[in-house]
This record gives C-alpha cells, sequence and structure tokens, in this order.
C-alpha cells in the first residue's frame, strides 16, 4: 500500500477527482490493490519497459491509470514515469453565470448593431448579394450569420491567420491590418517570427529541410507529382502501398490502408462498417468527422459522458437489453467510437476500461488516434502503447498523418479481414484520387525516423523531448494558477479562458508578446468553456516554453484568468523541471 | 429619494413580497436543478438485463471479402503516370488517368513543387482556421477567383470533401435541393449529410426538372411565409462523371433566374477541359 501515501495532500482531492471523472476500471483496480496488496514497483516498471505480452496483459491494462502523482518532478526517470489522471476542474456556478451574462451583453451589442446597420446608422460592411440576386431566399439569416457578422468579425485577427513559413516551433505570420473592424484584411507584405504553439506539430516533423523533405522531393522525381485516377483504377501508387505496409508494422496489426484526407477517413469509413440495424455509441467530445461519419451511416448514435465508464456500460447495457428503440429489434452490432486524446479537452481517453467493457459485451472498438499517434507512448504508438494495451484488441486503429508526422492523410488499421473490407467497400477508393506520392514520402521517412530505421535515435529524442515539454508546460501552466484540462501527459494543452470576450484578448495580447496562440469559444466549444489550446512540440526548446509562460504570466495578471483554478496551493512549492 | 423607496417598499403588500420570492425560488430552482431524462420504456431489472446481454449475439464488424477480387491484387505502375505507364516492366498506352491537359511529369510544376517542399516543409499541421492557411493558399484563392471572374474562392485539400461539405454548408433543414439523378458519389454524400429535402429529376432532362420546379412554385404560392425562408439550390455536374455527358447550362441559367434557384456546378471534369481557356461550363 506504500504507493499510495502519497506526500503531497493533492492525492486526496485526486482520488475524489477519480472517482468523478473516471471510471469503474480504474476504481476495479483500487480494489485489486487493496486485496492483493500491489505488486511491487518493479515488476510492473518491467512489465511497461519490456513491453511484455501474452499472460502479463491483463495485469498489463489494468496498470494502474490511477493517482499516479506520486511526484510532480519531471526531472525524474522519464521512462518509469506514472500516468497521470485527466483533470476537469470546474469553476462554481457562479462564475459560470457571470459567463453567460457576458454571452448575452455580446449577443445584445449584436442585435443593436444589427438594427443600426439595418437603418443605414452604421456604415455596413456586411457582403451583400449580388444586385441582380437579390430577390433570392438569403443565403443566411439566421441567429449563426448575426454571430458571424457581429462577434467573429470583430475578434477576426486572431483567427486564419496565414503563415509564411514552416509551422515548426516559429512561424512567420503574414502581417495584415484591418481597415474595417475585421470585415477585409490589408497585406503589407511584411512578416513577423512569432513562437508557434498553435500547430500540431507534436514530434517537429513539419521542417523544410533534413531527410523527410530531401525524401519526399526525390519521390517526385520518381512517382510524380499526383496519379490522376482513383484508387481503384490503377491509382494506387507503390509508395502508398509500401506506406500501408509500414503503418501496419508500426501499429503491430496486420494490414492498414491509407487515404488522402485524414477528415474523409472518419466520415467516409464509419458508413462502411455499419448500418442503420446498428448502434454508434460516441463520446461527447467526438470531432466533427466522426459525427459526420455516424450521421452518414445511418444508424443510430447514443452519445456517452466524456470518457466516463459508467454512462458508457449503461448505455451499452440498456442497448442490448431494449434493443433499437425505432424497430424493437436487438441491434445487429455496436461500435463504440472514441479518441485517443480529445483536442479540445486534452484528455486522454480510458482505453483499458473501454476495452474491458467492449469485451465484456461484445461490442466493436473505433479508436481514433488523430492527435495521440506518433505523440504518445514509449515508442510513439499512440494512447494503445501508452496504456500498455494490445493494438489488436481495438478493432479499428485510425489516425491521421497531419499531426504528428508534418504531412497529410489518414489511415485505418486492423486486422486484414477488416481492411479488406474497407479496400473493396469504401468509397474513397472508388471515387477519390489516393496520396500524392511525396506525402506518402514524407509520411514513410518521419515514421522510418520513429521506428528508428535510419539506424538515429532521433526520432527517440524526439518523443521523449515532446513528453517532457508537455509535462513540465502544462505543470507550470497550473503553477501559474490557469485552470487546465486534460491529463499531464498529453502535449494538447487547453488553458480555460471561460468568457468567450477573452479570446481576442488573449490572441492579441499573446501576438503582441510574440506567440501564435490558437483560441477557440463557442461553437467549437461549450457556451462556457472558451480556451486557449497550446499545442507542445518536440521541436521548442525549454527556453521558448519559458517565453510563452513568461507571457501568460503576464496576460494573466492582467485578466484575472489565472486566479480561477482554486488548486494553485497545490503546486505553489512544486519544484518543476524540465 | 432614499425615504421615498424606503417609502414604497413599506407600500407593497406581504402577498406581493411572498409572490416575488417564490418567483426568485423558483429561477434559482430552475437554474440549479439537474435535468433528469424520464425512461418511459417497460423497465427491466438488472437480472433480466444480464440474461439478455448473455443471450445477444452481435454479427461479425465485416463480412468476408473473397480474396481473389480486383481491387486486393492491384498491379502497381512504375514511376509516372504519364502518357505511357510501365505495368511489371511492360510499357502501355495510358488511358486511366483524367490527366487530360497532360501536366504530369512536366518538369516546371515539379520544379515549384520541390521549392515549395523546401520552403514550407509538406504537411501543414492545422486547419485553416489555426496557422494552416499558407501564404501560397491566399495566392491561389485570390488567382482562382480571378480566373473565374468570380468575388472569392475558397480552397478544399481534398476534392472528395470539396462539394460533400460545401452543399451541406448552404443548404440546411427545410430547404429544397433539385438534383440530376446522374450525379456523383461524392454530390450524393453532401445531400445527405445537408439534411435538406431533395428533389430528384431525370438525368439531363430539363422537361422534369421544370415539372419540379413548377410543382415548388405551387406549394410556394399556397404557403408563401415557408417559401420566403425556403432556399433553393439545384446541383448539377459540368461533365458528369459516371456518363460524361454535359449539362445543358443555358437552359438551367433560364431556370435560375425565373424560379430563383441557386446552382451548384460540380466542374471537376469539365475544368480545364472544356471552352476556349478552360473555364469548364462556364
Amino acid at each position: 500500500m506504500s504507493r499510495r501515501v502519497n506526500p503531497i495532500c493533492i492525492d486526496d482531492f485526486m482520488n475524489r477527482q477519480l472517482t468523478e471523472r473516471t471510471d469503474i476500471l480504474e476504481c476495479a483496480w483500487h480494489k485489486r490493490q487493496q486485496e492483493d496488496g500491489g505488486h511491487s514497483e518493479d515488476e510492473e516498471t518491467k512489465h511497461r519497459d519490456g513491453h511484455a505480452r501474452g499472460d502479463l496483459e491483463e495485469e498489463e491494462y489494468l496498470a494502474p491509470p490511477a493517482p499516479r502523482v506520486k511526484t510532480f518532478s519531471i526531472g525524474d526517470d522519464w521512462k518509469t514515469r506514472e500516468r497521470s489522471p485527466n483533470e476537469f476542474e470546474h469553476i462554481s456556478r457562479w462564475r459560470a453565470l457571470t459567463v453567460y451574462l457576458s454571452w448575452v451583453t455580446l449577443i445584445m451589442f449584436a442585435y443593436v448593431r444589427e438594427f443600426l446597420r439595418n437603418w443605414g446608422l452604421e456604415t455596413s460592411h456586411i457582403k451583400i448579394e449580388l444586385g441582380k440576386q437579390k430577390h433570392f431566399v438569403p443565403l443566411f439569416n439566421d441567429f449563426e450569420a448575426v454571430y458571424q457578422r457581429n462577434c467573429y468579425v470583430r475578434v477576426r485577427d486572431v483567427f486564419e491567420r496565414p503563415i509564411g513559413s514552416t509551422p515548426g516551433a516559429k512561424v512567420s505570420l503574414l502581417d495584415r491590418y484591418t481597415e474595417d473592424g475585421g470585415w477585409t484584411f490589408k497585406f503589407p507584405g511584411t512578416q513577423t517570427e512569432v513562437i508557434n504553439v498553435g500547430s500540431y506539430n507534436y514530434l517537429g516533423f513539419a521542417q523544410n529541410k533534413g531527410p523527410c523533405a530531401d525524401a519526399a522531393s526525390t519521390k517526385i522525381n520518381d512517382e510524380g507529382l499526383a496519379t490522376c485516377s482513383t484508387v481503384h483504377e490503377n491509382g494506387r501508387s507503390i509508395s502508398q502501398a509500401r506506406l500501408e505496409a509500414l503503418v501496419a508494422k508500426f501499429l503491430g496489426v496486420n494490414d492498414a490502408i491509407c487515404f488522402s484526407m485524414g477528415f474523409a477517413t472518419n466520415s467516409m469509413n464509419a458508413p462502411c462498417l455499419v448500418d442503420k440495424h446498428s448502434l454508434i455509441i460516441s463520446d461527447q467530445y467526438n470531432h466533427a468527422s466522426l459525427i459526420l461519419g455516424c450521421r452518414l451511416s445511418g444508424a443510430s448514435t447514443k452519445v456517452f459522458k466524456h470518457n466516463d465508464m459508467k454512462s458508457l456500460e449503461k448505455i451499452l447495457r440498456d442497448a442490448i437489453a431494449y434493443g433499437n428503440p425505432k424497430t424493437y429489434r436487438p441491434y445487429k452490432k455496436i461500435l463504440i467510437i472514441v479518441e485517443g486524446i480529445y483536442s479540445m479537452e486534452g484528455s486522454i481517453s480510458n482505453l483499458p476500461g473501454i476495452i474491458e467493457l467492449k469485451k465484456k459485451y461484445g461490442a466493436y472498438l473505433y479508436l481514433d488516434e488523430a492527435h495521440s499517434i506518433g505523440a504518445m507512448g514509449r515508442s510513439g504508438r499512440g494512447v494503445v502503447e501508452y496504456w500498455g494495451c494490445d493494438p489488436n484488441d481495438v478493432d479499428i486503429l485510425m489516425g491521421t498523418f497531419t499531426k504528428s508526422f508534418g504531412s497529410a492523410g489518414g489511415y485505418i488499421a486492423g486486422s486484414k479481414k477488416v481492411i479488406d473490407h474497407l479496400r473493396v467497400a469504401s468509397p474513397t477508393g472508388y471515387y477519390s484520387s489516393p496520396m500524392s506520392p511525396p506525402i506518402a514520402e514524407q509520411i514513410y521517412k518521419s515514421m522510418s525516423i520513429i521506428m528508428g530505421f535510419d539506424g538515429t535515435n532521433d526520432g527517440e529524442a524526439r518523443i521523449e523531448r515532446l513528453a517532457r515539454n508537455s509535462r513540465y508546460f502544462r505543470l507550470r501552466l497550473k503553477q501559474l494558477g490557469y485552470i487546465v484540462y486534460g491529463s499531464n501527459d498529453s502535449p494538447v494543452v487547453p488553458v480555460l479562458i471561460y468568457y468567450p470576450t477573452m479570446c481576442g484578448f488573449y490572441g492579441r495580447q499573446m501576438l503582441a508578446r510574440g506567440i501564435g496562440v490558437v483560441v477557440v469559444s463557442f461553437p467549437a466549444t461549450d457556451m462556457t468553456e472558451a480556451r486557449v489550446r497550446f499545442c507542445v512540440s518536440a521541436a521548442h526548446t525549454k527556453e521558448q516554453l519559458d517565453t510563452v509562460l513568461n507571457a501568460m504570466k503576464e496576460v494573466g495578471r492582467e485578466t484575472w484568468c489565472s486566479s480561477f483554478s482554486s488548486h494553485k496551493q497545490l503546486y505553489e512549492k512544486m519544484k518543476i523541471e524540465w | 429619494m432614499f425615504a421615498t423607496l424606503l417609502g414604497i417598499f413599506g407600500e407593497a403588500s406581504t402577498l406581493h413580497y411572498a409572490l416575488e420570492t417564490f418567483l426568485i425560488a423558483a429561477v434559482t430552482f430552475l437554474y440549479f436543478r439537474r435535468r433528469e431524462v424520464k425512461d418511459s420504456r417497460v423497465k427491466l431489472t438488472e437480472k433480466q438485463k444480464d440474461e439478455l446481454i448473455a443471450e445477444w449475439k452481435p454479427e461479425p464488424l465485416v463480412p468476408d471479402t473473397p480474396q481473389d477480387h480486383p481491387v486486393l491484387n492491384p498491379r502497381f505502375i512504375d514511376g509516372k503516370m504519364t502518357k505511357y505507364v510501365k505495368i511489371e516492366g511492360k510499357e502501355y498506352l495510358n488511358m486511366v488517368t483524367s490527366n487530360f491537359l497532360g501536366f504530369v511529369g512536366e518538369q516546371r510544376i515539379e520544379d515549384v513543387a520541390k521549392k515549395t517542399i523546401f520552403k514550407y516543409g509538406v504537411g501543414s499541421c492545422g486547419p485553416r482556421g489555426f496557422y494552416g492557411t499558407v501564404d501560397v493558399h491566399l495566392d491561389l484563392e485570390k488567382e482562382l477567383a480571378q480566373f473565374f471572374g468570380c468575388e472569392e474562392a475558397v480552397l478544399y485539400s481534398y476534392g472528395f470533401a470539396t462539394i460533400a461539405s460545401a452543399i451541406p454548408a448552404y443548404a440546411k433543414r427545410g430547404d429544397v435541393i433539385f438534383v440530376d439523378k446522374g450525379v456523383n458519389f461524392a454530390i450524393q454524400k453532401g445531400l445527405q449529410a445537408s439534411r435538406a429535402r431533395v428533389e430528384w429529376f431525370e438525368h439531363n432532362d430539363m422537361e422534369d426538372l421544370e415539372r419540379l420546379l413548377e410543382l415548388q412554385a405551387e406549394k410556394d404560392k399556397r404557403d408563401s411565409v415557408k417559401a420566403g425562408k425556403t432556399r433553393r439550390f439545384m446541383v448539377v455536374e459540368g461533365i458528369y462523371a459516371n456518363s460524361g455527358e454535359i449539362c445543358p447550362l443555358q437552359k438551367l441559367m433560364e431556370f435560375k433566374w425565373q424560379h430563383k434557384v441557386r446552382i451548384f456546378i460540380d466542374e471537376s471534369y469539365s475544368f480545364g477541359v472544356l471552352g476556349k481557356t478552360g473555364r469548364g461550363k462556364l
């Protein structure tokens, strides 16, 4: 029981958080620990280090996701580091009420301005319809348009910033200014270099030189830029076939298939797997592409609370017991769709728990590793490796190459049977073009580097840097008093600022300090949960992260966003080492 | 001033206060209340559920695929997809690809592509909104808009997704879309995603389209309020990917103005092919 004795009082809080926010399996693990007194630390470390499979497997995926907050210093041996739980610190309802008030004010002003514009009291910059088309039914007339015109446009300068260089650790933004309140931008032609904490460049493969760029460029000589044909009509190039074999090997499964766009990988392939007699159980925060996939498939869809195994189990039980309410027949199959790392929450899905439930109830699992592939796990094999699960337990492993691999496209990997079916049935095979050869080559090369095939330890070093960077950055932010969602291991770092009006402020203030951040608000998040999102990269140096942290400290002082967290004191005296 | 206020408070009746307090309490209650969804179905006990769960046999995730399917045994083409292609060492004349203007293998284009890789890297590592818009995107959009004589243009990274997401971006629930029966798969997916009402007309049959438009006009007459909110769209292709036929655009444009229907044209196959300067059907 020694492991549960914690020198920091945070343990108690974490335990509570755990029972509230996470799941039965973690609690099950707790019980198990109490029963058998726990196997020794060494044994467990061995399991994880040696990637032991087979009879150790069960132990392995029951491995403790629990409050492994023995130490918050990252200076310890990185390899035996503990997994951190997801945290979602909530503000009081009164604070939430003030956020709603801020929305009400915003919308009120929106309508006032809309009124003024309609009566010609304010110069209107709204794009209007061509004169000859003005009798057509207007294209936009709903609330969304009012929101766009009056709220989004006012802070438009913090979104869609065009870049003029590689989106690496630093990026050059095209300077632009507006003379009409965000409706149009003018480009004087200059550029400003800022620290880039907005791009999904987790492993730092967004590079314009080095082995990947060279390989991609050489590939153009061999196979050209495009095949100008669909996959089934002789369009599947050798480079794509080679890549598919490598992806399967990388993930440790039988087969893989690649597509030229990550979004379409989800939206077009989910319909091949389920039909109207099936049920999709989808996580609350699943990405839009998955939601579109669910919609296109025609299957019934149920949503479970984010990462909440109790909610998932209840839905599973009820779905099997009660069947399809529309037809009163049992569902033919049930597909659980979850993500590895949730891009807006920064939380890591509880894969062992989900696999357990999936096995118990005979459901199938679709895991979207868009953000986690490359970024998680000791050798970059995603959350499956992070949790020490067996990749063959996940029926469909999906991921994209846009993020960690610095390229474009997506893959689906799994058993040969599943992939064969997708190859034949997926509409993208018949109707869309395959990957462009240089793009495939960039992935091939970067994946080989991650796997260490280039004979260096570059890949390993990148993964380690990323892990250190994310942990350091997250803990420092918490120390500043910010509320940060998600697990300390995740490179996606959402910092909550709650007020939608704060988005513009943060975006501009950070830019003034030479940092490019992503700010998001409704509709990408809940109405009360506007946030600044950082994506930590292996390319960032500690100094760059410190610059960002200092800027956050300064901006936090000007607003009151860095005083939201009620757990600040827990981190205050913590020694955080890179 | 203060005294008057106090006076007003004094004058109000107890009933008034009670009512106010009740209202405030009600608002507070409604705000803090946890919403519970009532389930009207027959309740099963956990034991009954367990039995049903034990009985339930899910179907396999995917059916078996015959291993001799041509897609599973592809032939790979060595090198570029130019006029002649090499398959397993033998040279063939290429009639497969839609490389209409023969740009594959063009040295000038490849050189620019290489330069671009060495300036920007391969991927943009982000969506358009979050540092994924590169200056070359903006330049290309501007040029495309100029080329077509339009106000603006927007780029998508995947041909298939373009029309499939452009349709639902405009056509929402309650709108109506008139679609040719011969449209390609991407358009069909877009229609499915849009949730609008879809009216199919026979392939390239303008009389059928006119019939549908007039039916709609009659409906509009009956309910003019709804008509003022129903956006109408037509979706056609320049050259139909499935049949290779060209759409009668002039007639469609007539209908557009006559019935105030907006038009989508998918020019995947006709852009760069039709017209004196390759501007497609326009």
